[in-house]
């Protein structure tokens, strides 16, 4: 049932603006990352992981969350028009499919995001030349940073859910993002889900930032599972406003 | 007897104001029925809440005989096609796209969508994006939409508002067509009298949240008291005349109307002024329009 919702979300993005945004953004931080990178040669002696802290300066910090909140935002976004709320909720599916659905399927988009980044960041390395491969470290990274991103998906679902501004949802993760860069360097960074996104990235770092897994995985996986929570909550018991 | 839909003391408040005020609707299986009222009587909001897409705040709701509660809520929907408050559309997707996505989300076999597309006649148009659709090819696809899977129940919220003449015409000829040829039950909101009484069986009129009438169309008619309506050569004496005779009479644009009374009386009665000089042109029997019917039950003038 919840592969049905799915589908039906993805069709939803057929000919949408978001892959414009989808494409072009994350050419930002690989283009302003390398540039930085060729820049401070002097200091950056660390290669693949020297061009990380760069790309991923931007991407963590500035791209990722309010490209997942545009996702998100979209998805929601074209129920606003025409009552499409009725409809969606009359569909007899359990009400939290629907939301899953979204979440699902901005979700799958934001995994295609990291792939892309990831290919941006592995074609920006051989343009700057660097040799070989990024070492395996990295690519955990970007996997744990999907992770954060699962995390941020729920929340940004839920925001753009209850908030029926497409650009306020947005707009929120933003100014998310820049806290989560401000709460990083404190001792509960990861108590705050925007951190999340630069912690799993390991962003601006060589050195790896989560000493231990648990508590990563623990934070991601509880705000997860509260966003979620909270979204079919919602969902389920307000009136349909359409 | 059982109902298609049927509600007990149906109540919706928001705050303080009551939008809908224990309303027992009774809607029989395989019939038009026609829920009329002004805009803001609750319209919408009822038929929300036969959806579960609004929460009562008091009172119950049966749908094709079964509880409206979370238990039934999936078995109830999968049985019912709706149009609420305008058409749901993608606008970025085509017509059959559109419909496409409502066969996944009823699991629906996508063969359907020929069916549907072929009662609304919209085979030529199934390709272009429906943002680009006039209003009346939107709410044709919208009524498509509403029948996909072959629902037993449609609950179409005013339906051809916003239509040009043509287009309320043919959606009203389909709709007629519907519980014939497919068994479906239709409940369609309007303000408009003209169009219930054209479309429908059965009517449910709401005022101020209220169900002020409920009952077939002859039923609604019954209320109209019929009423004499003559002219004559020297209304002012006419007047005096009938008055005299005891009659409760009024002027009204060169007529005058009595209560309606039979032949005997009415016989008499044409003699009486005939005799005092006074020469009857016109004697005729005039039925209420629905609009004086609304009036006499609201008792009070509303825009319709």
């Amino acid at each position: 049932m919840l592969t049905v919702c799915i589908k039906a979300e993805h069709l939803k993005l057929k000919r949408s603006f978001i892959w414009i945004a989808f494409f072009l953004l994350p050419l930002i931080p690989a283009l302003m990352g390398s540039q930085n990178y060729l820049n401070n040669l002097g200091v950056l002696s660390a290669e693949w992981y020297s061009l990380w802290t760069q790309e991923s300066l931007f991407y963590s910090n500035f791209f990722f969350a309010p490209m997942i909140a545009i996702y998100c935002g979209y998805l929601w976004r074209v129920e606003n028009f025409g009552h499409n709320r009725n409809a969606l909720l009359t569909y007899p599916v359990p009400v939290r499919n629907i939301f899953l659905g979204k979440m699902a399927a901005a979700f799958s988009v934001s995994i295609l995001t990291q792939v892309w980044m990831f290919f941006l960041f592995l074609v920006t390395g051989k343009a700057v030349g660097l040799t070989g491969l990024p070492p395996a470290p990295i690519f955990f990274w970007m996997l744990r940073g999907t992770l954060a991103a699962l995390a941020i998906t729920a929340l940004q679902t839920l925001l753009a859910m209850v908030i029926r501004s497409f650009a306020l949802p947005v707009g929120l993760s933003a100014v998310g993002s820049i806290l989560g860069l401000v709460a990083v360097n404190s001792q509960k960074a990861f108590l705050y889900p925007y951190s999340l996104l630069i912690l799993g990235m390991n962003a601006n770092r060589d050195k790896d930032m989560v000493d231990s897994g648990i508590l990563f995985f623990a934070s991601s996986l509880f705000y997860l599972i509260l966003f979620a929570f909270l979204g079919i909550w919602i969902l389920k018991k307000s009136d349909v406003k359409a | 007897m059982t109902y298609a839909i049927e509600t007990s003391g149906l109540t919706k408040s928001y705050q303080k104001t009551l939008c809908v005020n224990h309303i027992h609707l009774k809607v029989p299986f395989q019939s038009i029925y026609g829920f009329l009222g002004p805009n803001g009587a609750g319209k919408s909001t009822t038929m929300k809440m036969l959806l579960g897409l609004v929460k009562p705040t008091q009172g119950s709701v049966s749908i094709l005989g079964k509880p409206l509660n979370s238990r039934n809520r999936l078995s109830i929907l999968k049985s019912t096609g709706s149009l609420i408050e305008s058409p749901s559309y993608y606008a970025h997707l085509t017509g059959r796209e559109n419909l496409a996505l409502v066969c996944m989300m009823k699991n629906v076999p996508e063969s359907d969508i020929d069916r549907v597309l072929a009662i609304v006649r919209m085979e030529k148009q199934q390709n272009k994006k429906a943002g680009h659709y006039s209003l009346g090819m939107k709410q044709r696809l919208g009524l498509a939409a509403a029948l996909i899977g072959q629902p037993d129940l449609l609950l179409l919220d005013e339906p051809t508002n916003g239509l040009d003449p043509a287009g309320i015409q043919e959606m009203r000829e389909l709709i007629c067509s519907l519980p014939e040829k497919y068994g479906i039950t239709v409940m369609v909101s309007s303000h408009l009298l003209s169009e219930i009484q054209q479309m429908t069986t059965h009517t449910g009129i709401i005022h101020k949240g209220s169900l002020i009438f409920q009952g077939t169309m002859e039923e609604l008619k019954k209320h109209s008291q019929r009423q004499l309506k003559l002219k004559t050569d020297n209304n002012p004496a006419a007047l005096h005349l009938l008055e005299s005779m005891g009659l409760t009479c009024q002027s009204q644009e060169g007529y005058l109307l009595l209560p309606e009374t039979n032949d005997r009386n009415t016989a008499q009665l044409a003699a009486y002024l005939v005799e005092n000089k006074v020469g009857l042109l016109r004697l005729e029997e005039k039925e209420k329009s629905l609009e004086e019917i609304f009036l006499s039950l609201t008792g009070r003038q509303v825009s319709l």
